[in-house]
C-alpha cells in the first residue's frame, strides 16, 4: 500500500484572521514545499500536523496518515517525524544514545548493530560515544535525520531544516535528507524561505502571502 | 568636533579612574565580599568550633578543662539515642524523597500547560509560611479531634468521642514526615520552575520535550526521559539543602513529633537548655553528631543519585515509549488534588480555631465565631510583633545592602565572585544550625563582656547577627541574577555622562532594581521572622519573637491562642510579600498619569 499524508480543507487561524487554507494529498517519496515570510503561518501549520499548535491559534480542517484520521490523536501518538532547523539533540546522551532513544524498544544487540550501520552509511562511522554537543553543525544535521528516521515515522516534517547550515553543506545535507526520503518512501511536507530548497524538493510549491491569500503555483 | 568631544571626555573619564581608587564608595564596594564572608564564615565556623571544644571536654565557662571523650561516653548510654537516631534518618530521608517525587510527578504530569503556572500560584503562598505555622496548622488537622476526623465523624467512623489519638507525635515520626514533605514540596517545585524559566534552558527543554513527544513517547515518560536528566544537576543543592534542613530541624518535630524520645535536634536543644550545666558537654558531642547524621544523609543521597543513574541509564535508551502513562497521569491529578485539598483543610482549621467560639468533637463548624482570642491575644503580642519586624527589618536591611554592594563589586571589577564566596554562600544552607548555633551562642557570650555599655540591646544585636546567617544567603541567591541580567550600557551612558559609581549605583541602577530589591526584601522577612532556633538561642530566651512564642504555645496552651499566632506568622510575611509585588505597580502607574 502507498503510504500518504492528507491535509483535507484545512483553513488555520491566528486569533481570527485566516492565516492559510490548504487541501492536499502527498504521496510516499513526494516533497511538498510550503514557502512564504515568517509570519505566514507556516511554522503553525506544521504544530497543527503533529498535535502542538500553541495558544492563539485554530484551525478547522483534518490529518489523515495512511487512511487514518489523526487530527485529534495526542502529539506522541501520531507517528509524524519532524526536523527542525535546531537538532536538538539531547544532550545528556551520546549519539548513539540519541538514535537509540528513537528506535522501537527491542533486542539489545540488534539494536546497537542497526545503529552503527546506519551511523556508518552517514558517514558517522566511530562517533557513536562521543557527545552530540562536540559535533560540527553538519554532523549534528546526519545524526537528527538518523534519530527521526529510524524512529519510522508514517510521515515527516521538515521544518526550515537547512538553515543553520553554509551552503556547501546545504547543499550535501539536503541531497542527503531527499535521498533517504525517497528510500523509505515518505510523504513529506517541508516548510522553507529559501528558493534553492524548494527547488531540490523537486514537487509541489506552495507559496504563502503575508496574508491570508495563498498563491498556488 | 565631535571626535574632539569625544578625546576630551575620554580623558575627564581617566581621570575619573584616577580619582575612584580613593573614592569612598568604590573603597566600600571592594571591602564588601570580604565583609560578606566574615559574616557567614565566622559564625558558622566559628560556631563549629565552639561546639567542637566542649564536646571533647573543653568547656572554660563551665570550669571544665579535661580534654577527652566524656561528653560522648555520656551521649552513647543516653536511652534510646537509637531511636532518635533513627527518627532524624528516617523523618528527614523519606520527607525530603516524597517532596522530591512528589514534585516530579507533578512537573511531569503538567509539564506544558497551564495547570502548572496555576498549581505554582497555589503552592507559592505555601512557601513564606514558616515551619512552626505549618505544623501547627497540620497538626490540627490530623489530631484526633481535628478537621479530618471532624469530617468522617460520626457518619463514617461511627465515633461518638474523639477517638484515642495516634497523630501528631506518633513513634514512628510520621506526622514530622506528612508535616516537612508539606512544607518542602512547594521549595522543590518552585526551585524546578524557577530553572525552568531560564529562557535559554526552559526553551531547550520545551523543545526537546517537544522532539520526544513527535518521536512517539508519552508526555510523562518524555519529561522523566529528557527533561529531568538536565534538570536534576540544577536542583541538586536546593534539595540537599532540604535534606539537611530536614534532617535537624526542630520546629517541626517539636510541634509534630513524639517526645519518648523526640529526634536528635530536639534532645540536645532541650540538654543545652537543661538546669544540669554538665549536660552542655553532652549536648555539644550530640550537635557534633547531628552533623554526622546530616552528613551522613548528604552523602548517601549523593551516593544514591549514582546508584540511580547507573541502573536507569540503559533505560533512557532502551526505546518504550510510554509506563503506564495514563495510570501515573490520574495519580498525578489525584495526588495534586489531595495535596491542596489538605493545605487548604489544615488552612481553614487554623483560621477556624483562631475564631472559634465553642466547639464540640464531632462538628466541622463552630457552633460560634468570635474574635475574643484575637483581641486578646493582639494585646498580649505587642511586644513580639515589635520585636520580629525590628530583628526583621535590621537583619533584612544589612542582607540586602550588603548583597547590592557585593554585586556591584561584581560590575565594577568585571568579574564575577569566586568560586569559594559562592560556595560559602550555600554554607549556612547545608550545616545544620543546631550544630553551630551553640558554639556561637558561646563566642558572642565571650565578646559581649567587652560591650556592656549597651547592654539592653546586645540581645538584638546577637538575635540579628545570627539572622544574618540565615537570611544573607536566601537575600544573595534572590537578587543575584536580576542584578547580573542589568542592561550594562545603562551604567556606561550614565558614566559617560561624567555620574560618579556611586551616583550610577543609586541614580540608575537601584531604580532599575526596585522591584526585585522588594522581592528580596520580602523573602528576606519572611525567612527572619520565621527563625525560632538563632532567635532563642542567640538572645538567650531573652527576646520574644511571634515565633518564639507560637512554639511556645503550641505545646500546652490553648488551640485558639496557638491558632492566632500560628496565623499572624503567616501573615507578616504574606503582607511583606503583597507589598512587594503591589508597589512597583502602584508606583509606575501613579508615574503613567
Amino acid at each position: 500500500m502507498l503510504s500518504s499524508l492528507q491535509i483535507k480543507k484545512l483553513q488555520l487561524f491566528r486569533q481570527n484572521e485566516l492565516l492559510l487554507s490548504l487541501n492536499e494529498t502527498i504521496n510516499g517519496g513526494d516533497i511538498l514545499t510550503i514557502m512564504g515570510p515568517s509570519g505566514s503561518g507556516k511554522s503553525s501549520f506544521l504544530n497543527w500536523i503533529t498535535g502542538a499548535l500553541p495558544q492563539g491559534f485554530h484551525a478547522e480542517g483534518e490529518v489523515w496518515l495512511n487512511n487514518n484520521e489523526i487530527t485529534d490523536k495526542p502529539a506522541h501518538l501520531r507517528q509524524v517525524g519532524v526536523l527542525y532547523q535546531d537538532p536538538l539533540l539531547f544532550s545528556h546522551l551520546t549519539v548513539a544514545g540519541n538514535i537509540a532513544f528513537a528506535m522501537p524498544n527491542g533486542n539489545k544487540k540488534q539494536r546497537l548493530e542497526i545503529i552503527s550501520d546506519a551511523l556508518e552509511q552517514l558517514g558517522l562511522k566511530d562517533l557513536g560515544d562521543r557527545h552530540p554537543d562536540n559535533l560540527s553543525g553538519g554532523q549534528q544535521a546526519r545524526v537528527a535525520l538518523l534519530r527521526v528516521l529510524l524512529s519510522q515515522p508514517k510521515a515527516l516534517l521538515l521544518d526550515e531544516p537547512f538553515s543553520k547550515l553554509d551552503q556547501q553543506l546545504r547543499a550535501d545535507t539536503r541531497q542527503l535528507v531527499f535521498k533517504q526520503i525517497r528510500q523509505h518512501q515518505l510523504p513529506v511536507i517541508m516548510v522553507t524561505h529559501d528558493r534553492s530548497d524548494a527547488e531540490a524538493a523537486g514537487g509541489k510549491i506552495i507559496t504563502l502571502a503575508q496574508q491570508s491569500n495563498t498563491h498556488v503555483r | 568636533m565631535s571626535i574632539a568631544n569625544n578625546q576630551s571626555s575620554d580623558t575627564v573619564q581617566a581621570v575619573k579612574r584616577l580619582r575612584q581608587h580613593t573614592d569612598w564608595f568604590t573603597r566600600i564596594v571592594s571591602a564588601s565580599p570580604k565583609l560578606l564572608l566574615l559574616l557567614l564564615m565566622l559564625p558558622v565556623f566559628g560556631g563549629l568550633l565552639g561546639v567542637v571544644l566542649p564536646a571533647f571536654g573543653w568547656a572554660p565557662a563551665l570550669s571544665q578543662y579535661d580534654i577527652g571523650l566524656q561528653g560522648f561516653n555520656a551521649l552513647w548510654q543516653t536511652p534510646g539515642l537509637n531511636k532518635m537516631l533513627t527518627l532524624s534518618f528516617t523523618t528527614g530521608l523519606f520527607s525530603t524523597l516524597l517532596a522530591f517525587c512528589i514534585s516530579l510527578l507533578l512537573l511531569a504530569a503538567f509539564y506544558n500547560s497551564v495547570w502548572l503556572e496555576r498549581i505554582q500560584q497555589i503552592l507559592s503562598p505555601i512557601l513564606v509560611i514558616p515551619h512552626a505555622a505549618a505544623a501547627i496548622a497540620i497538626g490540627f488537622l490530623i489530631a484526633p479531634s481535628g478537621m479530618l476526623s471532624r469530617l468522617v465523624t460520626p457518619w463514617f467512623s461511627g465515633w461518638q468521642l474523639a477517638p484515642e489519638g495516634f497523630f501528631p507525635h506518633d513513634v514512628y515520626g510520621i506526622s514530622i514526615i506528612l508535616g516537612l514533605t508539606l512544607k518542602e514540596l512547594p521549595f522543590i517545585l518552585l526551585m524546578a520552575l524557577g530553572a525552568l524559566a531560564q529562557p535559554e534552558f526552559g526553551k531547550k527543554m520545551r523543545q526537546q520535550h517537544q522532539a520526544a513527544l513527535n518521536l512517539g513517547y508519552a508526555p510523562m515518560t518524555a519529561f522523566f526521559k529528557v527533561v529531568l536528566p538536565s534538570l536534576y544537576p540544577l536542583l541538586r543543592l536546593p534539595i540537599l539543602a532540604v535534606l539537611a534542613y530536614a534532617s535537624s530541624s526542630v520546629e517541626m518535630p517539636m510541634i509534630l513529633g513524639p517526645n519518648t524520645p523526640p529526634t536528635l535536634a530536639v534532645v540536645i536543644l532541650q540538654w543545652f537548655h537543661d538546669v544540669d550545666l554538665n549536660l552542655r558537654i553532652q549536648a555539644s558531642s550530640g550537635a557534633l553528631l547531628q552533623l554526622v547524621v546530616t552528613a551522613t544523609l548528604l552523602a548517601l543521597w549523593l551516593v544514591g543519585e549514582k546508584v540511580v543513574k547507573f541502573f536507569l541509564c540503559a533505560t533512557l535508551t532502551n526505546g518504550k515509549r510510554a509506563y503506564g502513562d495514563g495510570y501515573w497521569l490520574m495519580f498525578s491529578k489525584v495526588l495534586t488534588i489531595v495535596v491542596i485539598g489538605f493545605i487548604a483543610l489544615a488552612l481553614l482549621g487554623l483560621l477556624l480555631w483562631s475564631v472559634a467560639g465553642f466547639w464540640r468533637f464531632p462538628q466541622a463548624w463552630p457552633d460560634s465565631l468570635t474574635l475574643l482570642h484575637w483581641q486578646t491575644a493582639l494585646t498580649q503580642m505587642s511586644e513580639p510583633l515589635v520585636n520580629s519586624l525590628i530583628i526583621g527589618i535590621s537583619t533584612t536591611g544589612i542582607a540586602i545592602t550588603l548583597t547590592l554592594l557585593c554585586l556591584e563589586f561584581e560590575q565594577l571589577k568585571g568579574k564575577t565572585l569566586s568560586q569559594f564566596t559562592s560556595i560559602i554562600i550555600y554554607i549556612p544552607l547545608l550545616v545544620p544550625s543546631i550544630a553551630f548555633l551553640f558554639g556561637l551562642v558561646w563566642i558572642q557570650q565571650l565578646f559581649t563582656v567587652k560591650v556592656s555599655f549597651i547592654d539592653g540591646y546586645v540581645s538584638y544585636f546577637h538575635t540579628i547577627f545570627a539572622h544574618l546567617v540565615f537570611v544573607l544567603p536566601y537575600v544573595f541567591l534572590s537578587l543575584t541574577s536580576s542584578y547580573r541580567l542589568l542592561d550594562k550600557r545603562f551604567a556606561i551612558v550614565a558614566a559617560s555622562l561624567g555620574a560618579k559609581p556611586s551616583k550610577v549605583f543609586f541614580k540608575v541602577k537601584l531604580p532599575q532594581l526596585f522591584a526585585p530589591i522588594l522581592i528580596a526584601s520580602a523573602l528576606g522577612l519572611a525567612i527572619s521572622f520565621g527563625q525560632y532556633l538563632p532567635t532563642l538561642l542567640a538572645s538567650g530566651g531573652r527576646v520574644s519573637t511571634i515565633t518564639t512564642e507560637a512554639i511556645t504555645l503550641a505545646n500546652g496552651a490553648s488551640r485558639r491562642t496557638s491558632a492566632v499566632y500560628a496565623f499572624m506568622q503567616m501573615l507578616l510575611p504574606l503582607i511583606g510579600f503583597i507589598v512587594a509585588w503591589g508597589l512597583p505597580k502602584y508606583i509606575f502607574k501613579s508615574a503613567k498619569r
